[in-house]
């Protein structure tokens, strides 16, 4: 069992917080990913579980032992470092081996374990070559044979993809994905990158100024955001954020802006009564607002000028300007012409709206 | 000529003088005397080919005195500073409570004038008031006749030298362990090695770069030492401590012959030539293996 427990886990650089009162229960082979912008505590939290952190407070348990004081080497853990911190003068083979001789494991065992991690990962043929004559891949593939190669407790990697070009990216994570299958061990990884976090993640952590967000499913926070920030970071292209302004009328509440208003019936968006009165964000995704009039009663309709496309090939991107702000929408059909100026029509289903207060989602 | 040739021929011009009149100008006359008979109270300056290096090479001084003196000090001076610098580096390169402090004590002798610090060492190794043999009396000890026999000067050179030498090896791998990246280290701690893996293993290969330029600017630099042994021992006693450009220096203006000091120093740049071309090579192989 590597189950990973993170408890009230704080961490201060002088007078600097980096890391917030930190919970996170983490079950046995569970792949989760900490994500969120440059600076928010995602990688210092994943240095504190690996021990090359000191803890400023909490406990953090891996296996239901506390390791707060264990160094690293004591923790069980292996981990890919985001420029792979391969030993640059050691060829590949001696990179792999170099933890077990450290452990002093027997040497026929260090070349079986070497062999069956260059076999999972296909680095065969690269044993005898020094990490500067492989390509950014096959050194990431390397990085992570000196993982798998101990056969640890726990998998740690700090955002190991982001040094790869796109192309290359996309085909790391399908094989991170293949290897989860052949070798599934508790893994935690961080990352900036919401597809990233979105396609790798059993469940996904998302962090900002050093404070946990929201935890859950990729699904769960694409679908029910607990605030605007996560809201904002899941999900491409992201979110569209108005400000409108909520009143009461009869059965219904009116929501309004400058060029733009719609009614949603009281009684089945009951939570907004408490905000009459008040502005409050109102979230949709690009891929909800679909071009044309509302087909029914629980679509809203909203009017408003293209004012840039952007072709991608199967769909297209547009910009609509919506009173003083701007809405985008995803999904138009590739082949309309639509110049700059062209009025347009859409449709939001009311179900896809996300309400927002300050804090939180209302 | 262009305007932009002109003005690049003004900058280079009078730099281009200098070296001319004060660098190529003396070597080549010197080249020049290396061949003729030239001592400064006969100077025929008569042709007489190699006859001036033949006799520098058939010298028995300098065959077994000069040549073993210049390499063997070159060889110790640079190992002895590498491997204190390399600790003194390495210390430094922990976090302790007045390490600033330490290290401006550290570096106090790279302020220091080689010729004083000649000087200093010698009174210090004086047979009758040197403070070494004081404190050896002290600790009921015979004293030593430091500077009158070969082996005891050399050693004393060799001390002023490495004491002279150790802060410039400790200041520039201090810089080299500061640039090294953490993450290797970081995943040798992951990895479980021990100080002394990490070290032999990963900082050692890391830093080999930094250490093989130190090594090499050093070594070329040791080979044509000149004052602190002229300050301490004058080469003596008896030749006993003569390096290369004393050797030259003592048959010209000791000796008065021109032609020889200037065949012994052509003979020294050539070897330094040599040897510094070779040491690059391995510089270079060094470097392609560190990558």
């Amino acid at each position: 069992m590597a189950d990973i427990v993170l408890s009230n886990v704080h961490k201060v650089y002088g007078h600097v917080v980096a890391v917030t009162d930190i919970n996170l229960a983490i079950k046995d082979r569970e792949f989760v990913v900490l994500v969120g912008p440059s600076g928010c505590g995602k990688s210092t939290t994943l240095r504190m579980i690996a021990g090359l952190e000191e803890i400023s407070a909490g406990t953090i348990a891996i296996g239901g032992r506390v390791v707060n004081h264990l160094q690293p080497k004591d923790r069980d853990i292996a981990m890919v470092f985001q420029n792979y911190a391969l030993y640059r003068h050691m060829s590949v083979r001696d990179n792999l081996a170099f933890g077990l001789r450290n452990r002093r494991v027997p040497a026929d065992e260090i070349a079986a374990a070497v062999s069956r991690a260059a076999r999972i990962l296909s680095i065969e043929p690269l044993l005898d070559r020094r990490p500067h004559q492989l390509s950014g891949g096959q050194q990431q593939r390397v990085a992570l044979g000196r993982c798998i190669v101990r056969n640890p407790k726990v998998f740690l990697f700090d955002e190991p993809l982001s040094n790869l070009d796109a192309q290359l990216r996309a085909q790391m994570r399908l094989e991170l994905k293949e290897l989860r299958l052949r070798v599934p061990t508790t893994s935690i990884f961080v990352t900036h990158d919401q597809t990233e976090a979105m396609t790798l993640g059993d469940r996904i952590v998302v962090m900002k100024d050093g404070v946990v967000q929201q935890v859950g499913t990729p699904l769960e926070l694409y679908r029910k955001p607990a605030n605007r920030f996560v809201a904002s970071f899941i999900g491409s292209p992201s979110m569209n954020f108005i400000t409108l302004r909520v009143s009461a009328d009869g059965e219904h509440f009116a929501l309004a802006c400058h060029g733009w208003q719609f009614r949603l019936p009281a009684r089945r968006f009951p939570h907004l009564g408490s905000h009459v009165g008040r502005s409050i964000s109102v979230g949709v995704r690009p891929q909800h607002v679909r071009l044309g009039a509302p087909v029914n009663d629980d679509q809203i309709a909203l009017n408003g000028a293209v004012t840039v496309t952007e072709q991608l090939g199967d769909e297209q991107l547009l910009a609509v300007r919506l009173g003083d702000g701007e809405i985008r929408i995803a999904g138009a059909d590739p082949d309309l012409s639509l110049p700059t100026g062209t009025q347009i029509e859409a449709a939001i289903a009311t179900d896809h709206l996300h309400f927002f207060d300050e804090l939180e989602q209302i | 000529m262009n305007e932009k040739t002109r003005f690049m021929l003004a900058l280079i011009t009078p730099a281009a003088l200098v070296l001319i009149l004060f660098q190529v100008v003396p070597i080549l006359t010197g080249a020049d005397a290396s061949f003729r008979n030239w001592t400064l109270h006969d100077p025929k300056r008569t042709w007489v080919g190699f006859a001036n290096y033949l006799h520098v090479l058939r010298d028995a001084e300098f065959r077994d005195i000069v040549l073993p003196n210049t390499f063997g000090f070159m060889i110790a001076t640079v190992a002895c500073s590498l491997v204190l610098g390399l600790a003194i580096a390495l210390m430094l390169n922990n976090r302790f409570p007045g390490r600033w402090l330490v290290q401006s004590f550290v570096l106090l002798p790279l302020m220091v004038a080689p010729v004083i610090a000649a000087i200093m060492i010698r009174w210090m190794f004086n047979d009758q008031f040197g403070v070494v043999n004081a404190a050896l009396e002290g600790l009921g000890l015979a004293p030593i006749s430091w500077l009158t026999q070969r082996w005891t000067t050399f050693a004393v050179i060799l001390l002023t030298d490495v004491w002279l030498w150790t802060p410039w090896f400790a200041l520039i791998l201090l810089a080299g362990l500061q640039s090294l990246p953490p993450e290797p280290f970081e995943a040798a701690r992951i990895d479980a090695a021990s100080a002394w893996r990490t070290f032999r293993y990963i900082t050692l290969p890391m830093l080999r770069p930094v250490m093989v330029v130190c090594i090499v600017i050093r070594a070329i630099d040791a080979f044509r030492t000149f004052d602190i042994v002229w300050t301490i021992s004058g080469g003596g006693p008896a030749r006993a401590t003569e390096l290369f450009s004393i050797y030259a220096y003592v048959e010209a203006f000791q000796f008065l012959n021109l032609a020889r000091g200037s065949a012994a120093a052509v003979i020294g740049a050539i070897v330094i030539v040599v040897f510094a071309l070779l040491l690059y090579r391995v510089l270079n192989r060094f470097v392609e293996v560190s990558k």
